[in-house]
């Protein structure tokens, strides 16, 4: 199988702690189920993802140096 | 804090300082020390004008809150859209390969078709295989599908029942280039043959022979027919490998090298990617739901932000900002797989019926609903402009409240009264599902 994460389509993914999930969501004021969402199966989720886990995107933005987003791991 | 201008031989830290002191990102900051570096001899003081100016332009450009952003992204794709052109073929700029360009393409991505009308991939192969043409075409031909026709001729011997292959030696020496004897190989498209057509052959020399068990001129046509489907080497759904050698940017960098690169017709993302020699870190391909299947959702939105920009650029839109494409790439991937927009995708899945029926099939929407007994909370925009309230977007969204002992009082000096006036502007966020 590919090593997805070396394509350079596919951008850093890394799994939040819990404090630091509520640390985001207190910042931006937002609840779990409003993050945008990505797939357990994704070939992109890290490996020990579990449902109801926050991934950190970091993109190579277009319009700034870095992007930060968060997606919701959901079935 | 001045690495940052290090590059720079017109830009000192003094001017760093005043750019820094910006609210500007490091883009475009980046922008600001490249104009001062052209012009040569700017005062800090000219810098700190420039740099001034450039951040209330960037602020300027920042998107209010409560901007109707899905509509001006809408208004922004829609208009250069008229402006395209409907013959979808014509060869790409890159290599001699039709794509589906223009309006067509442009809907198929946003529709987020399964399969793109003109499939292609662009494949990067690795150092050692990228600078040498013999050993790229190593690749190209573990890539192309090779089918009987390519390899030799076929006849028919109706007398003895036997169709009749001749491969040609040099064919097989060029696309089989890693096996010793020109006698193995055919002997390898023998055995091919024998396991897909379940037929006994026999080979002399380059020659390859075999009939139906039973003689029957309608199988004898049959077995041929079936020859010519059978892919001996290759992908089956890529039809053509174009090789080009181009010049390739170094790590990102000014630096450029050339090196070979495959334009193929037709994809087979997954398994390209595990064929030896080929760059699995830069090869990609047009159609977004196989780079979803293999690369992930961010690579998806990647590549739709990517395939829609070039197919405004190729014919000329390049004036589109790329937040607008951003935007829809964002909305397309948003619940962790591909939507299109549209009746079946993002527009058919708003939570307001009136929404709903308002985008197409009125009519089996509003059934529907009425037969689930749904509820219209009336918080969209669309819903809103039906039954005729202020929509909840920019001004529509802000309720101004004044408290009543804002209001000048009889007695009161009325310019203290004015000047604690103050309305205070309040803001109820709103979920903005449009």
């Amino acid at each position: 199988m590919v090593d997805v994460t070396q394509h350079e389509l596919v951008p850093e993914h890394r799994l939040l702690g819990e404090d630091e999930i509520e640390e985001m969501l207190t910042e931006y004021d937002v609840k779990r189920t409003n993050l945008p969402k990505i797939k357990r199966t994704d070939p992109a989720t890290p490996d020990d993802a579990e449902l109801g886990d926050v991934v950190e995107i970091v993109r190579d933005s277009r319009t700034t140096d870095r992007a930060i987003i968060y997606r919701l791991v959901v079935s | 804090m001045t690495d940052e201008v290090a590059g720079y031989d017109h830009v000192d830290d003094d001017v760093a300082l005043v750019v820094q002191d910006t609210e500007l990102p490091k883009r475009l900051r980046e922008q600001v020390y490249e104009a001062v570096e052209t012009r040569e001899g700017v005062t800090v003081d000219q810098a700190a004008e420039i740099a001034q100016a450039t951040e209330s332009r960037y602020l300027d450009t920042r998107v209010d809150p409560l901007d109707p952003v899905g509509t001006v992204s809408a208004q922004s794709i829609g208009e250069p859209g008229t402006q395209m052109t409907m013959n979808t073929f014509h060869y790409a700029g890159v290599a001699e390969i039709d794509v589906t360009q223009g309006l067509p393409r442009l809907i198929e991505l946003v529709d987020a078709r399964k399969e793109p009308d003109t499939p292609m991939m662009t494949v990067h192969l690795e150092e050692e295989y990228a600078t040498d043409r013999d050993r790229a075409h190593e690749v190209v031909w573990q890539i192309e599908a090779t089918r009987i026709l390519a390899l030799g001729n076929v006849s028919t011997n109706v007398a003895d029942m036997l169709v009749q292959v001749d491969l040609n030696e040099e064919t097989l020496a060029e696309r089989w280039p890693t096996v010793d004897s020109i006698d193995e190989t055919v002997e390898r498209v023998a055995d091919t043959i024998a396991d897909a057509l379940g037929v006994e052959t026999t080979t002399r020399g380059t020659v390859v022979e075999f009939g139906p068990s039973q003689p029957s001129y309608r199988e004898l046509l049959q077995l041929v027919e079936q020859l010519r489907e059978i892919v001996f080497k290759g992908i089956d759904e890529v039809s053509r490998v174009v090789i080009r050698r181009e010049e390739v940017e170094v790590d990102g960098g000014p630096e450029t090298r050339e090196e070979f690169v495959l334009y193929t017709e037709g994809s087979a993302f997954g398994d390209v990617l595990t064929i030896e020699g080929v760059d699995a870190s830069r090869s990609t391909c047009n159609n977004i739901h196989e780079i979803y299947r293999q690369l992930g959702v961010e690579a998806a939105r990647e590549t739709i932000i990517n395939e829609t920009m070039e197919t405004l650029e190729e014919q000329g839109l390049d004036d589109v900002n790329v937040r607008h494409l951003m935007l829809v790439a964002d909305i397309m991937t948003n619940r962790g797989t591909i939507e299109s927009i549209g009746r079946h995708g993002i527009s058919g899945s708003k939570e307001s019926v009136l929404a709903r029926a308002a985008f197409e099939v009125t009519v089996n929407h509003l059934l529907d609903a009425a037969v689930h007994g749904e509820v219209d909370d009336l918080n969209g925009v669309i819903e809103n402009v039906i039954v005729g309230k202020p929509v909840a977007v920019g001004t529509g969204d802000v309720n101004l409240k004044m408290r009543a002992e804002q209001l000048a009082t009889p007695g009161r000096d009325a310019r203290e009264a004015e000047a604690e006036s103050e309305p205070g502007v309040e803001a109820e966020p709103v979920d903005a599902d449009d």
